[in-house]
């Protein structure tokens, strides 16, 4: 060992380090490429809003995955392309994310026309599309490439039937609705479900989304003189709608589909929206471990905003894409099939979400009845308001 | 008869807020014969100026009156002198595609700005409610209709009376007459923007309130209901537009009280095309009045097409055809594709709008009844699907043709508004006309293209077809410009009464004109609707047919290659930009606004 001058040594344990910094880099790049997820939403146009919202549930969703270590060591990325909603752009976005090997699979689009236009492209060039806000009952139909998580109106709808007619008491009813796909299908499982129940339907009355006055609209549900106002609406309308009823002295207990949970309904309906009752997946005080770990690590990484329904589905979502890219791995085709493998995923929706590989949709979603009392999400305790 | 009250209470508190955007609307067309789509964005501006007043600043309502209305004002002026005024000497339809243009970036900046969730914007006055009928009303109301009507009265004694007001007036009689008589007409052209935009971002604060809920979705829907009033009142017409919203109020909520919710608009929007029809110039024009566009040759001015050789455009083709056998992604070909089915509404809108001299604002619900029409064909009735997208075309070109022909007899910015009205119509049939477009539910399941029995799946075959249809089209339409129909057209666009004159019957040529382009865009919306496979009322929206206009007059008017042109600029730059990600509509924007100021003829210039 004594013939082995400094020299040597010095090169050859250079040359190790070397060596070692070339391997570690080259693992390193195979493990610091993320695995690339397409989201095909609104960022611009009238539905930018919810393609905000998105962003927020999909961001706090990833920050956890990763500091969970990532999917087995990999980072998990999406790349947003904005469609406005529109059929013409989301096609487009279909082919950039079919031709781009690095998308392992795609989530969105937020409206109906947007993602079923879009569906072939996904279908034919076999990237899984990922509808977390498809309720449009064709969605999943489009072929097995298509998979929601989106709450099917048929399992939605009689969870609020049963607290309006069975838990409320009431007996008949007027509905205002969103003249639109989802606000129809619905309608139609609510008014289904509300007739079982015994409930009688005054009126129903479908609005455009841009509406902002509805005060023609309550004298004819006035007229019919019911004894409860439900609103399958948005959180934005359904405020507007609270508040005109209210203006215009309509008194009726108020009962709301889920999608107006969210603090903006609060803020936008002011004093009109107290003791509107409404049928949520989960609130604000919910015990569920899922729930407390999505809500208080929504609230700390933005400022104490508190998350709506929206952020919960992109959220969720999110979860699910990296519970399904875990056990497919980055090839396309074994991720559509471990969309009917994932089991039990955790989920502030559904909490286990385990996907109906029959429908390709999820069943079973969590249910609370909640009331707006002074000002905030609660739990209704049983007492008439 | 209690509730039939309450309609009418409803119906004039609604026709207040219209009023509000309106009487600004008026006040410019009354000046410079143009309606101004960027007041909406002036409006939502106005709302979110308020907003920082009230929730920020917390000014009291006075002060915040002032503050927004200051603000507004001086958004107006920027918009009219860096905007607008360089375009004063330019063709006509310049200005209108230049508000479109600010409205986009108005609208993006207020979004990029304040993020696109809605906010509350609580009303400063107290919350008492005095019982009217079966309602109540509160004191916002009032002061919604106060402001409405005193700044109709004070525009009214102002036109009326003062001596600017004078200028004014005489400036929209006669520009030139006027700047000979010592009028400084930019003077007038700015204290009109600065008024209306201070008014304008006043009514957009004031119905914020109203709503506690601002958002960045209400400008369009603010324009299209302020059109609506203002025309129905007589362009122009202050006090009228004033009226006119209250009349369009009533109508509405008499409409719901009547039918139900879902035809609210369809009212709106039928009183429009039927006041049109029975008096062009509005309910409250008086006879003497002038025709209000005296000859429609003014209103899109020729210039020299640059001509591009055939072989040029024969390399340009040949070159389009070969593409999808290089290695190119099927991402780009599918932005050809969109390019090719725009291009093709856009060939039907360049014939009806510039060789023809009809400016339509409701082109796609031609793509709408060629898309139904194929999709039901292929679907109840199992056609073919080649032979279905040709009904689609042939249906539209009947229907579109027979829906429009009530705004034959009009001029000028008047066909736009009817056919903006008959576009609205069309897609709130579609919704409310369940039994056979299953409302809005959709079509789904759409088969996709084939031809003779093979399939048209991979984005190859699409994009040749789509290329192929359209490459037809175009070459039957410059067939057609270079016949006499042609010329026909030209000669009523140009000067409708020499046409006359000359002994063309402006009904038959402008039908013509319609079947041939409704054709082609039921052809586009038919290849749209099997590429799909999924359609509803909203797939085919007004920003559509905005869309198309821009593309047709980016391309320039009745110019074939330019709407070709101008199709693949304009599916193409927004792709381009997408890098840009929520930038993106604000660099279309500016992009678009640049080039009406720089090549206000389009492209390839008027032919």
């Amino acid at each position: 060992m004594s013939n082995i001058d400094r020299r040597t040594l010095v090169k050859g344990s250079l040359a190790a380090m070397m060596a070692g910094t070339a391997f570690s880099r080259a693992a390193l790049a195979q493990s610091a490429e993320p695995i690339l997820l397409g989201i095909s939403g609104p960022l611009t146009g009238p539905n930018a809003q919810y393609g905000a919202q998105w962003k927020q549930g999909f961001d706090l969703a990833l920050d956890e995955i990763h500091a969970a270590g990532g999917i087995n060591g990999r980072k998990l990325a999406y790349q947003f392309e904005d469609s406005q909603s529109d059929p013409r752009q989301s096609v487009a976005i279909a082919q950039k994310f079919v031709s781009d090997p690095r998308i392992v699979m795609e989530l969105g689009d937020f409206s109906s026309p947007a993602s079923m236009a879009a569906s072939p492209i996904y279908q034919r060039g076999g990237l899984v599309q990922f509808g977390f806000t498809n309720s449009h009952p064709d969605f999943t139909k489009g072929g097995d490439f298509m998979w929601s998580t989106s709450v099917s109106q048929a399992d939605e709808q009689p969870l609020l039937a049963s607290y309006a007619v069975r838990r409320l008491g009431l007996k008949k009813l007027a509905v205002l609705h969103l003249n639109t796909d989802w606000g129809r299908t619905s309608r139609d499982h609510f008014v289904k479900a509300a007739k079982e129940y015994g409930a009688e339907i005054a009126v129903t009355e479908g609005y455009i989304a841009e509406e902002r006055d509805f005060r023609s609209t309550l004298v004819r549900v006035r007229d019919a003189s019911p004894d409860g106002l439900i609103l399958i609406s948005y959180y934005s309308d359904g405020a507007l709608i609270a508040r005109q009823a209210r203006q215009v002295g309509l008194k009726q207990t108020i009962c709301a589909a889920s999608s107006v949970y969210s603090p903006k309904f609060l803020e936008l309906g002011g004093e009109a929206v107290e003791d509107v009752h409404l049928g949520t997946r989960y609130f604000p005080q919910d015990p569920r471990p899922e729930v407390r770990k999505f809500i208080e690590g929504f609230k700390a990484k933005y400022n104490g905003q508190e998350p709506d329904a929206f952020n919960a589905y992109s959220y969720d979502a999110m979860n699910m894409a990296a519970a399904v890219v875990k056990i497919g791995g980055t090839d396309r085709r074994a991720i559509r099939d471990a969309f009917a493998k994932v089991k039990d995923v955790s989920s502030v929706i559904f909490g286990k979400a385990t996907f109906d590989v029959e429908s390709r949709r999820v069943k079973g979603a969590m249910n609370a009845e909640l009331v707006v009392r002074k000002g905030q999400f609660t739990l209704w305790d049983g007492k008439p308001t | 008869m209690s509730s039939w009250f309450d309609y009418t209470i409803n119906g004039l508190i609604i026709g207040n807020v219209y009023a509000l955007v309106a009487v600004g609307l008026a006040l410019i067309f009354g000046v410079s014969r143009l309606i101004n789509f960027a007041q909406g964005s002036i409006y939502l501006v106005g709302a979110y100026i308020g907003w920082v007043a009230v929730m920020q600043l917390h000014t009291p309502l006075p002060l915040t009156i002032i503050v927004v209305a200051a603000a507004a004002a001086l958004v107006g002026l920027v918009i009219e002198r860096f905007g607008l005024r360089p375009l004063q000497n330019s063709v006509r339809i310049a200005p209108l595609l230049a508000t479109i243009g600010i409205s986009f970036v108005l609208d993006q900046l207020v979004m990029l700005t304040f993020s696109p969730n809605p906010r509350a914007l609580p009303s400063q006055l107290p919350d008492v409610r005095f019982q009217l009928g079966g309602g109540t009303i509160g004191p916002l109301d009032l002061l919604i209709a106060g402001v409405g009507i005193t700044s109709a009265l004070l525009l009214f004694v102002f036109l009326r009376y003062s001596k600017l007001g004078w200028a004014v007036r005489a400036a929209s009689q006669d520009r030139d007459a006027a700047m000979q008589m010592g009028v400084d007409v930019n003077r007038v052209n700015q204290a009109v923007f600065g008024i209306a935009a201070a008014l304008g971002g006043v009514s957009g604060m004031l119905v914020g309130m109203y709503y506690n809920q601002i958002d960045t979705a209400m400008s369009l829907q603010a324009t299209l209901k302020g059109v609506v009033a203002e025309v129905v009142g007589g362009a122009g017409n202050v006090p009228g537009a004033v009226i006119g919203s209250l009349l369009l109020g009533l109508v509405e909520s008499y409409g719901v009280a009547v039918f139900g919710t879902s035809y609210r608009n369809l009212f709106a929007f039928l009183l429009l095309v039927v006041v049109l029809v029975l008096r062009p110039n509005g309910l409250f024009a008086s006879t003497r009045q002038a025709p209000p566009e005296p000859l429609t040759g003014t209103f899109i001015a020729p210039s020299r097409p640059l001509r591009i050789p055939r072989w040029a455009l024969a390399v340009a083709a040949a070159i389009f055809a070969v593409l999808p056998l290089f290695p190119v992604s099927f991402y780009v070909l599918q932005t050809l594709i969109n390019a090719w089915l725009l291009g093709m509404l856009a060939l039907s809108l360049t014939l009806v709008a510039g060789t023809m001299g009809q400016v339509s604002l409701g082109h796609a619900a031609l793509l709408a009844i060629g898309a139904y029409t194929s999709a039901l064909l292929s679907l109840t009735l199992n056609v073919p699907v080649g032979l279905a997208i040709v009904g689609g075309g042939l249906m539209s070109a009947a229907l579109g043709t027979l829906l429009i022909s009530p705004s034959f007899r009009l001029r000028g910015h008047y066909v736009s508004i009817a056919t903006l009205a008959i576009g609205e119509i069309v897609s709130l049939v579609i919704l409310n006309w369940e039994s056979v477009t299953r409302g809005p539910i959709g079509i789904s399941g759409i088969p996709p293209l084939t031809l003779f029995g093979y399939d048209l799946i991979s984005p190859s075959s699409v994009y040749w077809f789509s290329l192929a249809v359209m490459v037809v089209l175009a070459l039957l339409q410059g067939r057609l410009l270079t016949s006499h129909l042609g010329r026909s057209f030209r000669a009523i666009r140009d000067d409708d009464i020499a046409a006359r004159a000359y002994g063309l019957s402006l009904n038959r040529y402008k039908s013509l004109a319609f079947i041939f382009g409704g054709f082609a865009a039921g052809v586009s919306g038919g290849i749209a609707a099997h590429l799909y496979s999924y359609i509803n009322h909203e797939t085919f929206n007004t920003q559509q047919s905005i869309l198309a206009l821009t593309v047709v007059i980016l391309g320039g008017l009745g110019n074939v290659v330019g709407a070709i042109v101008g199709s693949v600029a304009l599916v193409g730059l927004p792709e381009v930009f997408r890098i840009a990600a929520e930038y993106r509509i604000l660099i279309y924007g500016i992009v678009l606004l640049l080039l009406v100021r720089f090549r206000p003829q389009g492209l390839l210039g008027t032919i």
